[in-house]
């Protein structure tokens, strides 16, 4: 079966762990357990007509206290970008680390994944800025770990584009 | 590598596994296999009793790559991972850390099984994401704050700015002299309130101590003595009715040169508050004495004066903090020696008070002395600095302008659109006036002007877009309008978006006239001293009812007596405050931030005419809300915002009788 490794990335705090929760075990958990490390978990699921095995690796957050190491990414074939929709500032961190990644890996499969989407009223991520993000080329989804939206679909497209690819 | 060594039973002891790298991805246990990793990865296999790692592991496929390149390497210690969890069949979590070194030549991968210690590490991480959590979180209440105070200030602006125009509108009329004078204590009143603001913002603003320090070097450097000599008159009579002596300390030369490098308004209020401080403690009968000596490189000013002296515990830094309070007869705010210090060290001075040898406390700072006044040595000016004319404001004549201008006037709010249009035209000058920024940019493609006032916040196009828009239209003529901004937002930043937007210059609410036409009238764009940034001021109680006769009295205020104008607003505002809020309402329902901010700006700006301060503050708080795009309270707030607009619409309908009846004339003999 084709086995494809991806990698979630983003701010510390933003949701991975929940986001790869929800779509390996349809488990959400109010509580924040930070990630110190890296998790690996697998899913299948099916694509373009075929089974593909996903290798999802739950990277740290990247922050003051710990980086994402680029040799984590090796053999990456492409990965979730997260930010929290609730705190403007992680999205500005994600592409940070989305450039960081792309100067060593070039240019591969990711969807960003703005997460949270539950929490409306505290939204801080406006359409605007959404809108030139989708214009200069990033496939993006409103998602909640906490209710599942979006979650699903977000993975599966990035599945169809790393078969594309 | 001894198999059995007692260096491998104390690894395995400690949690560790070893394995040596036979090549081709095999690898055999050293020192025993513990059973955590015949869990994780099963027992080994074949007569050679060895392990695949990197097909049991998707982290160890990844991290053995990093480690033959190590093992390849002359590079000395050990290449290390991350720590990374694995899980049994059982679905059990465990931590582990894995290292790849050299030992007697052979390729060694230790992994390390951190169960026993991973709790504690992670308690840690959590702790320091937490408080990163909680500090972002701060930011964010901070900044939402700030919105508010922006808020809060332009409301503050808008009425005095219209109270301001009608004084100076009352001042060009002919009164009769006691009427004149309390006209003039009007409007000398307003430029005041103005200046008690903008004083409070000042000690709150968080952008003072990055504003430029004053270089020293200005011509008009203020006189330390000069300015002490002025606060001690000023404040005299309070002491005197206190029953105690202010005095300039008679040492004092107030020929010599005392010139600092500081601007003469604030070292005024430094004077001032450690006056107020020294009034509070002084017991009856006592004196209070202000000095001022040379030290050199810079002057000291103090205030001595005969109370208790500082109290055991006070430091410097707990008299002069945020919000210090003294326990026995404290002042108003905690603001007063809090404003002292930074402005005191923002010009490169210092601040202190100690007890006096005989009795009492002093308070001084230093502040170095003006470099041109250094140079010049010792001679000045034999008369005393006259306060700004902004500060006591004489009899207000508009007169008549030289050149009559076409003037633009875009602003929302009908009081300050008519007072503004009044004050050009009796200046002489024509006038035009839109409610906003559509409308001005439509207004410059027909006709031609010297000068746009455009507003900055106005519902639809604001200010700022409005002057993009005309920017953009200048690009193909190659003209350039004047365009000064009209605003009650006075932080940095805002003047940067001013800039940015193409505006030439702004005007603060409440303006003063004589800028405005000086402003208008030389064709430059004359742009004010940044403010400071907004600072927290009390807000009124929600639950003030907006009874008739108290918006009938700020009605009267706010026209300044104008029955005819106050009649209109009223009309205007009972027709089209329902669609306001039908406005707010929608963009509270859809949860659309931004439309939120500018329906209850709007909102806010309308009923604001008629005091009505629970209106006000709960529009207030939606606008922030919605600016701040943080609407978890709105749908709370604009129910409270409901009731309070359901007593004033009632307070306005009740309000026609009494508004035409004032004049004692009746309404249907008056003309419209």
């Amino acid at each position: 079966m084709l086995s494809k490794k991806v990698c979630m990335l983003g701010s510390s705090s933003v949701g991975k762990t929940s986001l790869v929760r929800r779509f390996v075990e349809s488990i959400y958990n109010e509580q924040y357990l930070t990630t110190i490390g890296i998790k690996v978990d697998k899913k299948i699921v099916r694509a373009a007509g075929q089974d593909v095995t996903l290798v999802l690796w739950d990277i740290h957050g990247d922050d003051a206290f710990q980086k994402v190491q680029i040799s984590y990414l090796r053999g990456m074939s492409g990965y979730l970008l997260v930010a929290d929709g609730t705190r403007r500032h992680t999205l500005d961190e994600a592409l940070a680390l989305a450039a960081r990644t792309a100067e060593t890996v070039g240019k591969i499969p990711a969807i960003l994944a703005l997460n949270k989407c539950d929490l409306a009223a505290q939204w801080e991520i406006d359409a605007d800025r959404e809108a030139k993000l989708a214009a200069g080329g990033w496939t993006i989804f409103r998602t909640s770990a906490k209710t599942g939206e979006s979650v699903e679909q977000a993975y599966l497209k990035l599945t169809e584009l790393m078969l594309k690819k | 590598m001894p198999e059995n060594s007692i260096f491998a039973s104390f690894l395995a002891d400690q949690g560790y596994a070893l394995f040596e790298c036979l090549g081709q991805g095999q690898f055999s246990a050293v020192g025993g296999y513990p059973d955590w990793c015949e869990k994780l990865w099963g027992a080994p296999k074949g007569r050679e009793k060895t392990l695949r790692l990197a097909e049991q592991s998707p982290f160890l496929e990844n991290f053995l790559v990093d480690a033959e390149g190590f093992w390849n390497s002359k590079r000395k210690g050990a290449a290390s991972s991350p720590v990374w969890i694995e899980r049994d069949s059982e679905n059990r979590e465990t931590p582990l850390e894995a290292w790849a070194l050299r030992l007697e030549g052979k390729k060694v991968l230790i992994v390390r099984d951190l169960s026993s210690t991973y709790a504690e590490r992670q308690q840690l991480y959590q702790t320091a994401r937490d408080s990163l959590l909680e500090h972002h979180r701060l930011l964010r209440e901070i900044q939402k704050k700030e919105i508010l105070l922006h808020c809060i200030i332009h409301d503050l602006s808008q009425p005095l700015n219209a109270m301001r125009g009608c004084f100076n509108i009352l001042a060009t009329e002919n009164l009769p002299g006691e009427q004149r004078r309390m006209v003039e204590t009007g409007q000398s009143e307003s430029v005041r309130q103005e200046q008690m603001i903008r004083g409070i913002l000042e000690a709150f603003s968080a952008d003072l101590a990055t504003q430029q320090a004053p270089s020293g070097e200005v011509p008009d450097a203020p006189d330390l003595a000069c300015c002490a000599q002025r606060v001690v008159e000023q404040m005299s009579p309070a002491y005197q009715e206190r029953g105690l002596r202010l005095q300039v300390d008679a040492r004092l030369d107030l020929s010599r040169d005392w010139k600092v490098a500081g601007d003469a308004p604030r070292l005024e209020r430094i004077f001032g508050n450690l006056l107020e401080n020294a009034l509070r403690y002084t017991p009856k009968g006592g004196a209070v004495t202000v000095g001022v000596e040379d030290k050199v490189h810079c002057l000291l000013a103090f205030v001595d004066d005969e109370g208790p002296g500082l109290p055991k515990d006070a430091t410097p830094d707990r008299l002069f903090a945020l919000f210090a309070k003294g326990k026995d007869r404290p002042g108003k705010a905690g603001l007063g020696l809090y404003f002292c210090k930074i402005t005191v060290e923002r010009w490169g001075g210092s601040i202190g008070a100690e007890n006096r040898p005989g009795g009492g406390s002093r308070f001084w700072f230093k502040i170095p002395r003006a470099m041109k006044a250094a140079k010049d040595g010792g001679a000045k000016q034999s008369q005393p600095e006259k306060p700004r004319e902004a500060r006591a404001p004489g009899p207000f004549t508009i007169g008549k302008a030289t050149r009559k201008l076409r003037v633009l006037v875009a602003e929302d709010t009908d009081v300050n659109r008519e007072l503004v249009t009044e004050l050009l035209h009796k200046r002489g000058h024509s006038v035009v006036a839109v409610e906003d920024g559509r409308k001005a940019v439509a207004a410059l493609a027909k006709q031609r002007f010297d000068v746009v006032l455009m507003d900055e916040q106005m519902p639809g196009m604001d200010g700022l877009e409005a002057t993009r828009a005309i920017r953009e239209m200048e690009r193909s003529s190659g003209k350039h309008q004047l365009i000064i901004g009209v605003t009650g937002n006075v932080a940095a930043e805002d003047n940067e978006r001013r800039i940015e937007a193409g505006m030439d210059g702004y005007l603060t609410k409440p303006f003063d006239m004589q800028l405005l036409f000086k402003t208008i009238e030389s064709g430059s764009a004359a742009v004010p001293p940044p403010a400071p940034a907004p600072a927290p001021i009390a807000q009124e109680s929600a639950s003030t009812p907006a009874a008739a006769e108290s918006v009938a009295d700020h009605l009267r205020r706010a026209s300044g007596g104008n029955e005819k104008l106050a009649r209109s607003l009223v009309q205007s505002f009972l027709a089209d405050a329902p669609k306001k809020m039908a406005d707010i309402r929608r963009a509270v329902a859809q949860k659309d931030a931004a439309r939120l901010g500018s329906a209850a700006h709007a909102f806010k700006g309308a009923a604001a005419i008629f005091g009505a301060p629970a209106v006000v503050a709960a529009a207030r708080n939606l606008e922030a809300m919605g600016k701040s795009g943080t609407l978890r309270d709105a749908e709370n707030e604009f129910r409270t915002l409901e009731a309070e607009f359901a007593r004033l619409h009632a307070a306005l309908l009740a309000l026609a009788p009494q508004s035409k009846s004032a004049s004692g004339k009746s309404p249907h003999k008056r003309k419209q």
